[in-house]
């Protein structure tokens, strides 16, 4: 089999799964009006703590608006989650037919989150186009943007195994919302797309910063902004890959266990 | 050479007992005991090539244990298991491209997504070539009547037309080996008898092989010359449908209309199995009088306004096996 074909099937999933995302029309344009007055808002929350107080943690009021406006628009993406297919296929008993298939079924469900991402990346551009005039958000140069996109793509990778990871309990437990409200929390809090890490105080600051969930939305963050020096990218992004490697690599193994669950008591 | 085959297939499921109540649920979390439950005991089966067999069995047989083994969902507690060539558990993906599989309770389409687009991610799945898929898709839609709802939401067509979109999508890809599973439940005459018809000439055309579970004994009637009998994980009857039917069935019914003027009826040597109006039914055995005799006692005897015979059916047979058990002849 040659490499377009064994890519063909998941290139097709993404496909349908823009197709699918793009047939809810109405909800799109509802989400574009509250995803302005978010970043509105955002903004003058930020804005009012800052007169409060004068530049916490040595990041100046245009830097922390321009973090949190792009933390928001990041979160749009992170988001999305398709991994969720695994609940409720697990759930409904449709993980069966799947696995009649010839696919790998992670790969299948990556390739439909990243259809279903790309849609909603295409419809933030508006938002994009909108927060830089209404909130004028710093735009670095263009090699600090590729180190930013690289560094984003890892941490929407770690994101997808953490989200796979959590879904996958469903073999076991079949109901995972718990768990998954406490993942979702802890990366949206511990990750830095609240409020910067930097803003943690003392020792809590330093162990959140070695947390994987730093992967996610602070360490991209950092680089745009500008809070890390270039010359500490190439770590940075090593760490991202690092906590890549290990939650790939345990996912498999849970993958594998899931997989045998199914295979000897019938699904 | 046979295209599926199993010898000794034997698969248990393991469960922990669990014991009611709250501290029974206690209970569970410190003692293992182990219930065992033996779905499919020691199955050895041929199929070849081109067959169209019925595997059919009363519920909790067997039968979906069977079939998920060879589509390799299900990894054998013992025995071995083959198909086309390929050890389905060991290989499931591999063995994925070679079968296709229509359930009448699930769907594998696209709930979201038009008809056609799920054609297009199977097409995709298995790397079906595109003017193949394009003859498939072409005489898929001719046969089954598929044309006006191609463009349709899954989740808008009828349970007819979405199983008939189900069996095109088993069979996008040619698999060589297709398994039903109930597909006909809940459907009404014209669309079973359209599906009935689909599977009929796929399996005159392109000799693909079927393998057939379900309830409904008309479809086998229909479809099949042989039949595997199932019952409590072991096979009781494995051959054509004529040599059961033969075996069991040599009491028919002879149904008599009488003429108005005939109240009463009785005949000796004859069981009369219901009298009803003017209709008479008469049970007997062909060993003992043959049908021309019994026809000519009646009617030397009645004023009779219609008579006929009816053979028995198949399932009438199939339900007096799984009450009294099957006996070799």
């Amino acid at each position: 089999m040659t490499f377009g074909q064994v890519l063909e099937p998941y290139v097709e999933f993404a496909r349908k799964a823009f197709a699918r995302e793009a047939t809810y029309r109405v909800e799109v344009f509802t989400n574009l009006g509250s995803l302005v007055l978010r970043v509105y808002l955002l903004r003058q929350l930020w804005v009012a703590l800052y007169g409060q107080n004068a530049t916490p943690a040595a990041i100046p009021l245009h830097a922390m608006l321009t973090y949190a406006t792009v933390a928001l628009l990041m979160s749009l993406v992170l988001e999305i989650d398709g991994t969720r297919a695994i609940r409720e296929k697990v759930r409904e008993g449709t993980i069966a037919t799947d696995l009649m298939k010839p696919i790998v079924l992670p790969f299948y469900f990556f390739s439909d989150g990243v259809g279903q991402t790309l849609f909603h990346a295409l419809l933030i551009v508006p938002a994009i186009c909108l927060s830089l005039f209404l909130v004028h958000i710093d735009v670095p140069g263009p090699a600090t943007l590729a180190v930013f996109a690289i560094s984003f793509l890892a941490g929407y990778a770690v994101n997808f195994c953490l989200n796979f990871l959590m879904n996958v309990v469903a073999f076991w437990t079949l109901e995972t919302f718990a768990v998954q409200l406490m993942i979702r929390w802890a990366s949206d809090l511990l990750g830095g797309q609240i409020i910067p890490l930097a803003f943690f105080p003392g020792v809590l600051g330093t162990i959140v910063e070695r947390l994987p969930f730093a992967s996610i939305y602070s360490t991209p963050l950092r680089i745009y902004i500008g809070d890390l020096p270039p010359a500490q990218w190439p770590a940075a992004i090593a760490v991202q890959f690092g906590w890549l490697a290990l939650f790939a690599l345990f996912g498999a193994i849970v993958w594998r266990a899931a997989q045998t669950r199914v295979v000897s008591q019938g699904g | 050479m046979p295209i599926i085959e199993t010898r000794e297939l034997r698969k248990v499921f393991r469960s922990i007992k669990r014991t009611p109540g709250a501290l029974g649920a206690l209970r569970t979390l410190f003692s293992r005991e182990v219930v065992e439950r033996v779905a499919v005991e020691g199955v050895t089966m041929s199929l070849d090539a081109g067959e169209l067999v019925g595997y059919i069995g009363p519920n909790g047989a067997g039968k979906s244990t069977t079939i998920k083994m060879m589509t390799g969902i299900l990894t054998p507690t013992s025995g071995e298991i083959r198909v086309a060539g390929i050890v389905p558990h060991q290989d499931r993906r591999r063995n994925a491209r070679n079968i296709g599989v229509v359930f009448g309770q699930r769907s594998q389409l696209y709930w979201d997504l038009p008809l056609v687009e799920s054609f297009e991610l199977l097409r995709a799945i298995y790397n079906v070539p595109r003017d193949r898929y394009r003859a498939n898709l072409a005489e898929f839609t001719e046969i089954l009547d598929m044309g006006e709802f191609m463009t349709t939401p899954v989740r808008q067509l009828s349970l007819g037309q979405r199983m008939r979109g189900d069996f095109a999508a088993a069979m996008m890809h040619d698999p060589r080996i297709v398994f039903l599973d109930e597909p006909t439940i809940g459907l009404d005459v014209l669309a079973k008898e359209a599906i009935r018809t689909f599977v009929a000439r796929i399996n005159e055309e392109r000799g693909t092989t079927f393998i057939l579970t379900t309830h409904d004994l008309a479809d086998v009637e229909r479809l099949c010359r042989r039949i595997v009998l199932i019952d409590e994980g072991k096979i009781i009857y494995d051959g054509t449908v004529e040599a059961i039917v033969d075996q069991y069935g040599t009491h028919r019914t002879l149904v008599v209309t009488l003429g108005d003027a005939e109240p009463e009826f009785s005949l000796d040597g004859v069981e009369i199995e219901s009298h009803e109006g003017p209709v008479v039914r008469i049970r007997f055995d062909r060993k003992e009088i043959k049908a021309d005799v019994l026809i000519r006692l009646v009617t030397e005897r009645y004023a009779v306004s219609d008579i006929s015979i009816e053979e028995p059916d198949l399932e009438s047979i199939i339900r007096r096996i799984y009450v009294e058990g099957y006996e070799a002849p």
